[in-house]
């Protein structure tokens, strides 16, 4: 009956060995994975200082929604994220956003939206760097650049990377300022 | 498994206990071969696994047995976001020492052992994609164009517990489980190690493995001692 029990023991110890929970599958949400681009919004007379942004709405190009969070908003600073498939992204960034909507409130089509709308643009490569069996790769971006069209009333005046050849590796630090 | 332990049991209860404990007992030494079969079995069974082992050991001493195994192991694991395959073969050497103490005539074993284990193997990323937690700009970019980083080697060390139980006369069946510790790996340049061939899968939180076998070797008697 001795050698019985040791089998017992050996079993139950396999047992767990094989069906012990393996945490290492699962990507947890303190993993840093894909960073966003940080930007902050600075006083253009005063380029120490942060300044809001009122009524502020943020909404990719060519993407249906608004982004997250950034739908009317007071806000000295954004997190933008970026496409992992190609080298631009472009972003509406609108600067007091409102609609008049010219006295017809059920008539929707001859609303126009007030506020001032710019629309940057962000190049960058790609390169994609491994994370963990659970959360696979993460995309960093480097070589970032961000231009603004100039659409005759720009609300964006300035924008400046924090470091030279700007990269965006995590979400810690701003990479960008505007100025306005 | 079941069958196996009920076996076991029944020899157990048939064996009447030693009329004198100063009987001279001659017990056989000679080496034994076997092999793994779950890991046939898995390969049948699994479409993500081939693998086999070849499982031998030399009796030295009444308690002590020189051991080894070798093996070669071939094994796809993906999740959402990765599909890799380890490829390679493998060996282990060590020792086993019988913790038994076998009844009049019986020659099983309820063992320990130890093993160093090294391996040579590649690594495989067939595929990949991008984790963001935020998913604005969704799909993220995914990869399918297969990387190979080969050539690369682990050594780790092993400790065992099983038994083995003479079946048949000279005909052994067996099973043990394995802890493993890595000494030292290769990692492939902006990936990792997720499985090494005779180690198993590895684990984020640490050098640590598990491993398991079921097997059945035969025993080529040599010569016949007294303990």
């Amino acid at each position: 009956m001795k050698y019985f029990k040791y089998i017992k023991l050996l079993i139950t110890i396999l047992f767990i060995v094989t069906t012990s929970c393996e945490k290492d599958d699962i990507c947890s949400e303190e993993t840093l994975t894909t960073p966003r681009l940080f930007i902050e919004f600075y006083d253009i007379s005063n380029h120490e200082s942060l300044k809001n942004i009122f009524n502020f709405r943020a909404q990719g190009v060519g993407n249906e929604d608004v982004l997250t969070g950034y739908n009317l908003v007071t806000s000295s600073q954004v997190l933008l994220p970026l496409k992992t498939t190609e080298g631009v992204t472009q972003y509406m960034l609108h600067n007091d956003y409102g609609i008049d909507d010219n006295g017809t409130p059920n008539d929707t089509t001859d609303d126009i939206i007030t506020g001032n709308e710019d629309i940057i643009t962000i190049a960058y490569n790609t390169e994609e760097v491994y994370v963990s069996r659970a959360c696979g790769f993460k995309t960093v971006f480097t070589n970032i650049t961000v231009t603004v069209e100039d659409d005759g009333d720009k609300w964006i005046l300035i924008i400046l990377p924090t470091n030279d050849n700007q990269s965006v590796i995590d979400e810690t630090a701003i990479h960008f300022k505007i100025f306005h | 498994m079941l069958l196996f332990c009920v076996s076991v049991h029944a020899q157990n209860d048939s064996i009447i206990k030693p009329i004198n404990e100063s009987t001279k007992i001659k017990q056989k030494y000679g080496i034994r071969l076997g092999g793994d079969f779950s890991k046939i079995v898995r390969t049948l069974i699994d479409e993500d696994y081939k693998g086999f082992e070849i499982q031998g050991d030399f009796r030295l001493t009444n308690k002590w047995y020189l051991a080894g195994e070798i093996g070669a192991e071939e094994k796809t694991g993906s999740n959402d976001f990765l599909n890799a395959t380890a490829k390679g073969t493998y060996f282990k050497v060590g020792s086993d020492y019988n913790f038994y103490k076998n009844w009049f005539g019986m020659e099983n074993m309820i063992y320990g052992g130890l093993r160093i284990g090294f391996s040579t193997f590649s690594q495989t990323l067939n595929s990949f994609g991008i984790y963001s937690q935020n998913q604005y700009w969704a799909p993220q970019f995914t990869s399918d164009i297969a990387q190979e980083f080969s050539g690369l080697t682990a050594l780790w060390s092993e400790i065992i517990i099983g038994l083995k139980a003479e079946l048949l006369n000279n005909l052994y069946i067996g099973v043990n489980i394995q802890f493993k510790g890595m000494i030292n790996q290769d990692q492939p340049e902006n990936f990792e190690n997720l499985y090494v061939p005779g180690f198993n899968r590895t684990h984020d939180s640490g050098r640590f493995g598990f491993g398991y076998s079921y097997n059945i070797s035969y025993l080529i008697p040599l010569y016949k001692k007294e303990k």
